[in-house]
């Protein structure tokens, strides 16, 4: 008896550490829960049925709304069945799709991680000549390599510096802090008054890349970064990046901020605003847009990050664009989904909705909402805009995110942040085969 | 004892076995051999590179730290959770009054989803958190602690999660283990005149073996293996600082590093194997049979 039940026992262990090799090995292999293509026919006439593939987290997307997609149906008898994908595995899901050739009709992503994540040159086709192309106001947001590869009816990106509240500016009569002293100073202010000047939910660490990445862009010309990209410069090359980051520090090390900024989330951002507990936060104006969803009475602005000299609100590129991969199985009635949404009548009609700068000649713009004029004025008018560090960005940022933590744990200064982000970055420019590395 | 007569034939064997190959012997192999190359998201070949990917594994800071991060939560949660199962099943198997809700109330949390863990404990473990409250309100002051947030002692902190969730599972084991232990042997002892330490030490310790084994098995490799804990407490965070093989082989695939992440996967079930099989073949010579 005894042996068998020895040898048993470790069979069992093998099996188990088998089984967690054979996990592994398959997460490149997984996602694949939509097999099925539909009920499609294949002669015109007939319903066809076509896929769209979209993070959970952008379900708010004008292109997924119900009624859009009726309508759509009842004109051109094509059902769009939409592949809801978990926000944190998105990538990794679509990565796996497009790998095995299971690949969705449509897509949803954002163009600037598309060409990071998703290898946009080789899996997506090019819409160059599409009839909605002539009709643009601005290709550049929709383009990549020099082709039109997304499409989009707004040009409206998201602009990112200092999130804050008028009110409280204006009843501790505050003006808006264009250098770092000045900053400082404003914290002074409301830190006196019993308000935490700052909210820094640094748990998300990408949170914690706001001030850099528009500080970052602030400090070199857009060129520099290509220099970057072809290795002829360093992240560890300019002092003002250093500089930067050890800003951002002093405001949390001053006592300006949360008490627990690695434990606090993005989520709780909103809350904290409505319930006036700070003052600013380092965001996007999309932050400003959902406290005013909640509570359209609190009224918040945007302002430049006030780093370096003469500092320009980040433009983060635009996001959530539709994409058609070359493997699609019905390419052509995917194009037409686009083709009727480019459609003037349809195309006003979200505009006007969304209140989107819009991106079609024969659309207008809708009055926009408070806070966005106000950015229009103030910054995307005077041309007081530059791009923010991840739009010249052709691999994942998430270990400089991860060294920005570290910093705020204790465990790395400014220059070490830098010194190992310029490492990984090297190395994963040269795992890309990038030209240079 | 002998089996008399075999009632089935082994080939009956063979329909799961295949379906076992195909789904998972099959896939280990092919990723055993993903493992040598330089599989990439954005590259259309795939090459052959050898050990490269395994040298790149054991000179990567990151990579050495979720290695030392992963035998020091496999380390602390096989000890502790055995540790305490043993003493919590000792003296649950004592004819108490309320034995049966206690038992209930220690198992209690290893039936909980690990995502509501995370949201039970990330507030409670935060600098203002319950946890250093109620240190500070006894007067430990010097024990409070950034348990999720400080580089040195997140990983601890984890395990000792881990621990408080899974105790009363290994406890159950124990407790089975106890009972089938016969009260003969302590009624002798005690005649003997040994005392209650001796007659755990030589009586229940030994004839618990079977019980510790499976139990030491079962938490080495889940320890080994450990991703949910620190996927949901802290991401690996803060930084890299609680980085262990599973949230590593995440951020390796979502880099786009198919063939390092299949690597290091490699790595971790030849860990696996490596100390969990000899370990077995060890403590299975020191079992008793009654």
């Amino acid at each position: 008896m005894k042996p068998i039940k020895k040898w048993s026992g470790i069979a069992l262990t093998g099996l188990l550490s088998v089984s967690l090799a054979a996990c592994g090995s398959g997460s490149g292999n997984t996602g694949n829960t939509t097999g099925d293509k539909g009920d499609s026919a294949s002669a015109g006439g007939k319903k066809v049925t076509i896929e769209l593939a979209i993070s959970k987290s952008s379900q708010d997307s004008p292109f997924i709304d119900e009624t859009l997609l009726d309508n759509f149906e009842k004109e051109t008898n094509i059902h769009i069945n939409l592949q809801l994908l978990p926000a944190e595995q998105t990538a990794t899901v679509l990565q796996t799709k497009l790998a095995v050739n299971e690949t969705p009709d449509l897509v949803q992503y954002n163009l600037a991680s598309a060409t990071t994540d998703l290898n946009l040159e080789r899996n997506f086709e090019i819409l160059d000549d599409e009839a909605w192309v002539s009709r643009l106001e601005n290709k550049d947001v929709l383009s990549a390599y020099g082709h039109v590869y997304s499409f989009h009816i707004s040009q409206d990106t998201g602009m990112q510096g200092v999130v804050y509240n008028k009110d409280m500016f204006e009843e501790y009569g505050l003006e808006i802090p264009t250098t770092f002293e000045e900053f400082l100073a404003v914290c002074e202010t409301l830190k006196s008054n019993g308000i935490t000047p700052v909210f820094m939910p640094y748990k998300d660490n990408w949170a914690a890349n706001i001030w850099p990445a528009a500080a970052f862009a602030n400090a070199v010309e857009p060129s520099w970064f290509d220099q970057l990209n072809a290795n002829e410069v360093k992240w560890t090359d300019v002092p003002e990046f250093v500089t930067a980051l050890e800003q951002q520090y002093e405001v949390y090390e001053k006592g300006y901020t949360n008490a627990d900024v690695l434990a606090d989330s993005y989520d709780m951002a909103v809350g904290k605003f409505l319930n006036k507990e700070v003052a600013m936060m380092f965001m996007g104006d999309w932050l400003i847009e959902s406290v005013a969803e909640k509570d359209p009475s609190i009224s918040l602005g945007l302002f430049a990050i006030p780093s370096g000299d003469d500092p320009k609100i980040g433009a983060s590129p635009l996001g959530g664009q539709l994409f058609i991969p070359k493997e699609a199985k019905y390419k052509e009635e995917a194009k037409k989904f686009l083709d009727y949404v480019a459609s003037q009548e349809v195309a006003q009609q979200i505009v006007d909705e969304r209140a989107y700068v819009s991106n079609l000649s024969d659309v207008t713009t809708p009055e926009l909402p408070g806070y966005k004029q106000e950015i229009v004025d103030n910054y995307i008018t005077p041309k007081k805009t530059t791009l923010t560090t991840d739009a010249y960005m052709l691999v994942d940022r998430s270990e400089l995110y991860r060294a920005l933590q570290d910093q705020f744990a204790g465990s790395k200064t400014a220059e070490q942040v830098l010194s190992t982000w310029s490492d990984k970055f090297i190395q994963l420019m040269k795992d890309k085969g990038v030209e240079g590395f | 004892m002998k089996i008399q007569k075999r009632l089935y034939s082994y080939y009956l064997i063979w329909p799961a076995l295949l379906i076992y190959s195909i789904f998972f012997v099959l896939p280990a192999l092919i990723g055993l051999y993903y493992s040598f190359t330089d599989w990439r998201l954005d590259r259309l070949e795939i090459n052959f590179v050898g050990w490269d990917n395994f040298t790149r594994i054991f000179t990567d800071d990151t990579l050495l730290l979720a290695l030392k991060n992963t035998f020091i939560f496999a380390v602390a949660t096989v000890v502790g959770k055995n540790v305490l199962g043993i003493a919590l099943a000792v003296a649950l198997n004592m004819r108490l009054k309320t034995r049966n809700l206690l038992r209930a109330i220690f198992y209690s949390p290893s039936i909980l989803s690990i995502l509501v863990i995370g949201i039970v404990f990330t507030p409670l473990l935060r600098t203002e958190g319950a946890v250093n409250r109620i240190l500070e309100s006894i007067g430990l002051h010097g024990l409070s602690q950034a348990w999720l947030t400080d580089p040195s002692i997140v990983i601890w902190t984890i395990a000792a999660v881990s621990i408080w969730q899974t105790t009363g599972f290994q406890m159950a084991i124990y407790l089975a283990g106890l009972q089938s232990i016969s009260k003969d042997y302590y009624e002798a002892a005690t005649i003997d005149g040994a005392t209650s330490w001796k007659s755990f030490r030589h009586i229940t310790l030994p004839l618990l073996l079977p019980a510790i084994n499976i139990n030491v098995m079962l938490t080495l490799i889940g320890g080994l293996k450990v991703f949910s804990e620190v996927f949901i407490l802290t991401g690996g965070g803060p930084g890299n600082a609680s980085q262990v093989f599973g949230t590593i082989i995440l951020r390796t695939f979502g880099e786009g590093s198919w063939g390092l992440g299949t690597a290091i996967n490699t790595l971790l079930f030849a860990f696996v194997a490596v100390i969990s099989i000899p370990l077995l073949i060890f403590m299975r010579r020191k079992e008793v049979s009654e």
